[in-house]
């Protein structure tokens, strides 16, 4: 059965099919809140891939160098480090708990042996260095192996350490703390192209920090009405174009997305672009402006286009046409009858991501009941998968799964009413250059890999 | 005119249809509600969720301009026109409501964890800060509408909230700022605008249910029936 092609290795186009890979996480049905991951992320080079959860934790997995014995084996992902990057805190002005779960996790390009990364929960950014230690120094003059301090009057003479091996120790410490820059929710950061700079952006305002500086921030987004009676709209994500130093793009939750200039103000109140769908007269409900509402922005790697994750679609944009997109995929269209229920236990609410892949020829998603949906751009194919432990054999090919809409329900369809609405995708990433995707379903995170017929 | 006392159902009044003259116009009652217990249940934390806090909001102006036409649209030639005067004043009591709601989270920003000299160059030029002392001109507009309502409605307001117990706002967590603007009103006002607009909102499910009733239609005495959402 043909999957959809990610193109991002060396044969695009092709068909090929999703393998089961690993899967990370606690097996019990009973899940720890604390446990949900709330973000994925693989680095750079795809080598290292970090999870963020609710209980303000952050777990790296590492690509294992592949296996010379097992070429066709891709190499496997295991924990590399594990850090408490959050805390919960207590405002104690406010009388409110601040929560510590990680809203976003977002890689620095490698600059040297260590690795850096920024995560965030709703109001403090961190920066984090992740470096190894294999050797240790021994032999001091001063202190004893075991780290006393010797008595001066026993040294008779000097020596010189030497650094001697040791196991691989893998350390997290925490280099910069970016605080008391945001009133409200941060829901994104995004590191710039030129490496120094990044913004965080919550649902009113957008600050930017240089990476070396933390007592300052410079607000470039404010929209913050005068009198907060008159909030209509709130930001919902933003990030930087990958190439382009200047221009970050936001969206907010009536639908739209702007693109600004830094070059123009300072106060980047003013786009330079905006992205809008004309509404669809004949689509139109109560719930039009929450379906509407964009949960992610995404560029492509290319930096031509944008892809938006509004409720029920996805949307990839041109950036040189304002007025619609250039493509839309339907997600889940079978809720669009399902969208009062859905109000009525918050589900519509649910915030999905969606990634490209590393060629921008293939766009994915989560949906409901462990489903995620992947697009070829190219082919015009779609694909709904299912994560779960069911179909977790080692290099297990992934069967393809169906909603039935209506009428007569096939063989190993799911009928709408039967999707588990707790088992939601929100999470979702791919490696920058392979195909290899990394899902996360509540709090087990899933690794899958191609299998090129 | 409506006389105080026991509210009727708006098809007695009428003398016409019970029944909903549009059939969505029955689901949007329910949806009306939902979405003002969301809006409640959003309001019980000291930050809510802005996003999901504007959405319900916007939904239910949409909800009530979908009312508002229905109710200045085709209407039975033999009704009353007090009923249609008074279903715009409550509606645009509750929109005042509505709007009366998000502007408390001005207050949010003064009560903002950040230092107020770290703020300033932090934010650049941030939106209007909220004064402490604040005046009650800006906040004049939507509870101005609210007292030259009650008049009309005769004192009806205040009956749909008469049995909730207020003790729970008389709490210490209520800084005396937010309270500044609506201390400049009657009574009247003030326990709607508070039942309303309370940020410290802890309504128990028994109340919001005796609420809920009342709005949809189902208790007699005391209550206002809630006539204009059907």
């Amino acid at each position: 059965m043909a999957g959809v092609a990610g193109g991002g290795g060396g044969g695009g186009g092709n068909d090929f099919q999703w393998c089961f890979s690993q899967v990370k996480g606690a097996i019990d049905e009973d899940v720890a809140e604390a446990d949900i991951i709330s973000t994925v992320e693989f680095n750079y080079s795809g080598d290292l891939l970090a999870t963020g959860d609710k209980g303000g934790r952050v777990v790296i997995f590492q690509r294992e160098q592949e296996n010379k014995s097992r070429p066709h084996s891709r190499g496997e992902y295991n924990v590399y480090s594990t850090f408490q990057s959050h805390e919960p805190e207590f405002d104690y002005l406010k009388s409110l708990e601040i929560e510590e779960k990680i809203n976003k996790i977002r890689w620095l390009p490698q600059q040297n042996a260590a690795h850096f990364l920024l995560s965030t929960n709703d109001k403090t950014i961190k920066l984090w260095k992740i470096s190894e230690r294999d050797k240790r120094a021994e032999g001091y003059n001063l202190k004893d192996e075991d780290g006393r301090l010797r008595d001066p009057f026993r040294i008779t003479s000097l020596r010189v350490p030497i650094l001697k091996p040791m196991d691989l120790m893998v350390e997290a410490s925490p280099r910069r703390i970016f605080a008391n820059a945001h009133t409200y929710h941060i829901n994104s950061i995004s590191v710039n192209s030129d490496h120094e700079t990044y913004l965080s952006a919550d649902d009113l305002r957008i600050n930017l920090w240089h990476l070396e500086i933390t007592d300052r921030s410079f607000n470039i987004v404010d929209i913050k009405p005068a009198n907060m009676e008159e909030l209509t709209e709130v930001i919902t994500a933003a990030e930087f174009h990958p190439h382009h130093c200047n221009v970050f793009v936001y969206s907010s939750s009536k639908g739209t997305i702007r693109l600004c200039d830094m070059r123009s103000s300072a106060l980047c109140d003013r786009h330079s672009k905006f992205f809008e769908e004309p509404e669809d007269p004949s689509s139109r409900s109560f719930f039009s402006e929450i379906i509407s509402s964009i949960s992610d922005v995404k560029f492509s790697h290319s930096g031509r286009y944008m892809m938006t994750r509004d409720y029920l679609s996805v949307k990839v944009w041109d950036l040189n046409m304002e007025n619609r997109p250039v493509e839309t995929y339907q997600v889940h269209e079978y809720l669009r009858s399902k969208l009062c229920s859905l109000y009525e236990n918050d589900c519509i609410f649910d915030k999905f991501e969606c990634c490209w892949n590393g060629s921008d020829s293939a766009i994915m998603t989560g949906s409901y009941n462990n489903f995620f949906r992947m697009f070829d751009r190219n082919t015009r194919r779609d694909i709904t998968l299912e994560a779960s432990r069911e179909s977790s054999k080692p290099r297990a090919i992934l069967k393809p799964r169906k909603v039935c809409t209506g009428g007569k329900r096939k063989k190993d369809e799911i009928s709408v009413d039967s999707l588990d609405f707790n088992k939601k995708i929100l999470h979702t990433a791919w490696h920058p250059t392979e195909n290899i995707i990394a899902v996360a379903a509540t709090n087990n995170l899933y690794i899958f890999q191609d299998k090129i017929n | 005119m409506l006389a105080k006392g026991v509210k009727r159902p708006r098809g007695e009044m009428e003398g016409g249809d019970p029944e909903p003259r549009d059939p969505s116009a029955a689901p949007a009652s329910s949806l009306f509600n939902i979405s003002m217990v969301k809006l409640h249940q959003s309001l019980r934390h000291v930050e809510p969720n802005l996003r999901h806090l504007v959405l319900v909001a916007n939904t239910l102006r949409r909800m009530q301009d979908q009312m508002q036409r229905e109710a200045g649209g085709p209407m039975a030639p033999d009704s009353p026109e007090a009923p249609s005067v008074g279903d715009d004043l409550l509606l645009s009591a509750m929109d005042s409501s509505i709007s009366t709601i998000l502007e408390d989270l001005g207050q949010v920003e003064v009560l903002s964890p950040a230092r107020p000299e770290e703020e300033q160059p932090l934010a650049g030029a941030s939106g209007a800060r909220q004064e402490p002392a604040r005046t009650s001109a800006p906040c004049l507009g939507p509870l101005e509408l609210l007292s030259s309502a009650s008049y009309l409605l005769e004192d009806s307001l205040e009956d749909i909230f008469e049995d909730i117990d207020t003790s729970m706002y008389d709490c210490d967590l209520w800084s005396p700022t937010s309270l500044s603007g609506f201390k400049a009103f009657s009574g009247a006002e003030d326990s709607d605008s508070k039942a309303l607009a309370g940020a410290e909102d802890r309504l128990d499910m028994s109340d919001l249910d005796y609420l809920m009733d009342v709005l949809v239609g189902g208790h007699p005495p005391g209550a206002h029936r809630g006539r204009s959402i059907s």
